[in-house]
């Protein structure tokens, strides 16, 4: 570590050679840790730089040259994870045997939740399905709404006592400039007459939240 | 539970296979958070549109970490598999992707701190370096190439220092904890491999 006013020789100004800072840095190996870039050690500007430049450190900020060395290592990480990101989008399609392998073990391992009583033809007999299975059933259904993308779903009650309250909640995604109270409408409809045609739950509310907007296919990007 | 019985209403709801976001809005467009609070509330289309978005990524840095490929495909593999079981939990959906870079790196860790050494498998397999350069590519390209080639180059640990700084965004003493080194190690081990791969860089241009 050298004192703040050892510059070494070839650390010099800033010189108009120096457009990315880089060969401020670059070097042998041998020299780690002893050399600088105006009496700053790499070592100080990289855990800067990783601090976030905070707190702002004014014998930094105030060197051109320090300021340069910081926007190469910024760059040098930049392009380290850009090389990752594109290595990755070079596998091939290998994909899809892992993934595969990975649902069907995620699909045994799909928690069922609570019973859900089911309207049987037979008085006699008592039906149930999972709370995993409603579940699925109303992001389905409120999915099938024009802009909507079901986000959440909660069933709070008594579920599995037939004939107990529930109030069912859902958390939605919105397309973007659709009006909100006309959508949370629908879907309460929606929802409660599914409930009401596959299950025997006793809804008494349907509440849906809407805390996300997202754009429509057509509108170029991706939220 | 299902069904106990395959009653029109029963089947209906349980055996559909789980939801084709039928909306127009279709999973590729949708956010990560979306995506995440969707896998956690059990639908596993959800899911897979999550595995397909971030296990490459997540696999490339494992198999950079462990110097090998195969065990990075263990390692993506236990990780979506933790993560599934998470989900339900996750506080901060939107945050999903850095969220799923821990696990996978943490399992990552875990491998290697079993193995009880720092360079045996790593010299084996290095993985082949993407593409000689063709003949005509962008500046761009070049300098992908080479900073991923500089890191392939580093030494073991500074490599490891690197990788989870700069990829995994890991603070010093996460990363010191993780590979048994002192934070001012971590320290000197960065700055060693940000001279060398700017070295690496310069020498390039």
């Amino acid at each position: 570590m050298t004192s703040p006013d050892d510059a070494l020789p070839g650390d010099g100004p800033p010189g108009a050679d120096l457009p990315e800072g880089a060969d401020l840095i670059a070097g042998d190996d041998e020299r780690d840790g002893t050399d600088s870039v105006d009496g700053v050690s790499l070592e100080e500007l990289g855990d800067y730089l990783d601090r976030g430049r905070e707190p702002r450190d004014p014998r930094i900020e105030g060197s051109p040259a320090c300021r340069l060395a910081l926007q190469a290592l910024e760059s040098v990480g930049d392009l380290s994870r850009e090389s990752f990101e594109r290595e990755a989008a070079r596998e091939p399609h290998r994909d899809d045997a892992w993934i595969s392998g990975l649902l069907d073990q995620v699909r045994r391992e799909v928690v069922e939740g609570r019973p859900v009583p089911v309207h049987s033809p037979d008085p006699l007999t008592e039906l149930s399905t999972s709370e995993a299975a409603v579940r699925g059933l109303l992001r389905r259904v409120g999915d099938e709404v024009d802009g909507v993308v079901v986000r959440s779903t909660e069933l709070d009650g008594a579920i599995d006592e037939p004939g107990a309250p529930v109030t069912v909640r859902v958390t939605v995604s919105a397309r973007y400039g659709l009006p909100i109270d006309e959508l949370a409408d629908q879907l309460r409809d929606l929802l409660g007459a599914a409930l009401d045609q596959h299950t025997e739950l006793r809804v008494v509310a349907v509440d849906v939240h809407v805390d996300d907007v997202h754009l429509g296919p057509d509108d170029g990007s991706t939220p | 539970m299902i069904c106990t019985k395959h009653g029109a209403a029963g089947a209906a709801a349980a055996s559909h296979r789980e939801v084709d976001i039928s909306s127009p809005d279709a999973p590729a467009e949708l956010s990560d958070a979306t995506l995440a609070l969707r896998a956690g509330d059990g639908d596993t289309v959800a899911f897979e549109a999550v595995a397909r978005r971030h296990g490459p990524l997540m696999r490339v840095l494992a198999s950079r970490l462990l110097g090998t490929d195969a065990e990075a495909d263990d390692v993506v593999q236990e990780a979506f598999l933790t993560a599934w079981r998470r989900l339900p939990d996750l506080d901060e959906p939107e945050r999903l992707r850095n969220w799923l870079m821990r696990i996978a790196t943490n399992k990552a860790i875990d491998r290697l701190r079993a193995r009880h050494d720092h360079d045996d498998v790593d010299e084996h397999e290095r993985a082949a370096s993407p593409a000689g350069a063709p003949d005509r590519v962008v500046e761009h390209r070049l300098q992908l190439d080479a900073v991923w080639r500089a890191v392939d180059l580093l030494p073991v640990d500074q490599r490891r220092c690197w990788l989870l700084r700069e990829i995994a965004g890991w603070s010093y003493a996460d990363i010191g904890e993780a590979l048994g080194l002192t934070t001012s190690t971590v320290r000197g081990q960065l700055a060693r491999a940000r001279r060398f791969v700017l070295g690496e860089m310069e020498a390039w241009r």
